[in-house]
């Protein structure tokens, strides 16, 4: 699926001054199917505004998204979205969770009991959590909480994965692990049609290098693109690529566009 | 939220299983032991109660089918109030939790009622509804609406709207989101609301059927609370008062031990 953001704006009221704020201004952007794209930037640049109008949890004040040339109007299973902090539905086990799009939205549609119970089983294996099935969210260490919320987006078979931070809350080596284990499912090895279209939003500079086909930088007051830096490394990638002179050039330059406004924000 | 984990601390050697119930049971078994020995200083025709006579008096209630029939009538008539206030508190709560309109033009009304004890409402329910049982049940279901409600819509509002956002985005209709995402969520504030109301459905029947019984002139209505006005207005046996006093009271308990067991078993996920 391609997704076409055209002069996309997005501003709020802000409830202590009763004055506009811009969140998002003007963004321009084109992500053809099959195409990785992270969003880097500092935070309140909307990056996370820019994911939601995506998804159709939110709207554009002016502007428009389209998928394949039609205008979003509201969510749909079509763009499946990995929250920051999961939103795992903490009374269902690790399995109904899994299968919770397929049992009760659009996805399983068309689909009998049997094939839902064999694709969550799949999906289970996917991110390897055989054998805690039965447990609840509360039960999971950070690590298995994300490979949940990875499971069941997955699960609903969606042609446009939408991440916000999924990683973030974890410790530096599972990310580093889940990084390389999120390119291989996100399909890495297959030709490019064959591919999902992901836009995947994190603060890491290098995570979003090593993940990406395009890196978008983003800045803020207002929330815009800064730039767009296509990452020419070769896929499939591994851990190596980080130890390459391009990897390390590609995010020196991107530290370069985002470096002011980081020193700004702790100032 | 009542999270009813006691969080004793463990022991290296641990004790007997029956050491902390052992320590609970000494005060009131050496208040009782107390208790008889002063009765047996008290001339023989005395109406002051003792531990050996109440215990005749419960065996002798027992034993008539007095005790289990009234008790079973006032049971029965919290079931009910209980029921209708279930009923209403959470399709209201849902409604008011969900729908900012729905919130403000009913809240006002609620609010108003609130304040207004159970015990305020029997004058009118009396003249209404006459001295049998559907008073008694109509003050029930009043006292259970409010904590329900309340709590039902407290619940409802507070549904992480994270996981809202979550099922929208899987493509789930919105009647389904209100049945598998917000109900379940909102689970623990209902529950808690359900055995709080129990617990002043409880007292209210009490106090109701002490009232009606009053009016009533000691006849017709029943129930625990009518036959305690029999023992005080009538037959002045403080040895029944007291048999009904306990029993009320481990009537309470048990309510709220049940309530507790099922909150366990409707959350599973709570645990640990």
């Amino acid at each position: 699926m391609k997704l076409r953001l055209k002069n996309v704006s997005r501003s709020f009221n802000d409830p202590r001054s009763l004055k506009r704020t811009l969140a998002v201004s003007d963004v321009n952007l084109d992500i053809e199917t099959g195409e990785f794209i992270t969003i880097v930037g500092p935070s309140g640049c909307g990056k996370s505004t820019v994911m939601n109008m995506i998804a159709g949890l939110d709207t554009p004040s002016s502007g428009s998204i389209e998928i394949d040339g039609v205008p979003v109007t509201g969510p749909g299973a079509d763009r499946g979205v990995m929250f920051q902090d999961y939103a795992l539905f903490p009374w269902l086990t690790v399995e109904q969770n899994i299968g919770f799009g397929l049992r009760n939205g659009t996805p399983g549609d068309g689909l009998s009991r049997a094939q839902v119970e064999a694709r969550v089983r799949e999906h289970i294996e996917l991110v390897r959590l055989s054998g805690s099935e039965a447990k609840f969210p509360s039960q999971l260490s950070g690590g298995m909480r994300q490979r949940v919320a990875l499971a069941r987006l997955l699960a609903n078979g969606p042609d446009v994965l939408l991440m916000d931070e999924p990683l973030g809350a974890l410790d530096a080596q599972t990310r580093l692990i889940l990084q390389t284990e999120l390119l291989r499912i996100w399909g890495e090895t297959a030709p490019q049609a064959g591919r999902k279209t992901a836009v995947f939003i994190t603060h890491d500079i290098e995570e979003a290098v090593f993940l990406a086909d395009r890196v978008v930088v983003m800045s803020r007051h207002p929330g815009r693109i800064r730039d767009v830096i296509p990452v020419d490394l070769p896929r499939p990638r591994d851990e190596h690529v980080r130890a390459t002179p391009r990897f390390g050039q590609l995010a020196e330059e991107i530290w370069g566009l985002i470096r002011d406004e980081a020193y700004e924000a702790i100032a | 939220m009542g999270a009813s984990m006691s969080g004793a601390v463990q022991l290296d050697r641990p004790e007997p299983r029956w050491a902390d119930p052992a320590r609970a049971m000494a005060l009131p078994l050496l208040l009782l032991v107390l208790w008889q020995l002063w009765a047996m200083t008290l001339p023989d025709i005395t109406r002051a109660p003792s531990p050996v006579r109440v215990a005749a008096t419960f065996a002798q209630l027992t034993a008539s089918g007095d005790l289990p029939m009234s008790l079973l009538l006032s049971l029965g008539r919290v079931g009910g109030g209980f029921v209708v206030a279930l009923t209403l508190g959470i399709v209201l709560g849902i409604a008011m939790g969900t729908n900012r309109a729905i919130r403000a033009a009913i809240e006002p009304i609620v609010e108003s009622f609130r304040p207004v004890a159970p015990m305020a409402m029997l004058p009118i329910a009396i003249l209404w509804l006459g001295t049998g049982t559907p008073t008694s049940v109509s003050i029930v279901g009043y006292a259970a609406f409010f904590p329900l409600l309340l709590n039902t819509m407290h619940g409802v509002s507070q549904v992480d709207g994270k996981l809202l956002q979550a099922a929208r985005t899987m493509g789930v209709p919105g009647f389904r989101i209100l049945r598998k995402v917000v109900l379940p969520a909102s689970l623990p504030s209902i529950l808690l609301g359900a055995r709080l109301a129990m617990g002043v459905a409880w007292t209210a029947i009490i106090a109701a059927e002490l009232a009606v019984g009053a009016k009533a002139g000691g006849g017709g209505s029943g129930g625990i609370g009518a036959m305690m006005f029999i023992f005080y207005a009538y037959s002045i046996d403080l040895n029944g008062i007291v048999v009904c006093m306990i029993v009320i009271g481990l009537v309470a308990l048990a309510i709220d031990r049940l309530f507790r067991l099922a909150e366990r078993n409707l959350m599973p996920w709570k645990q640990q």
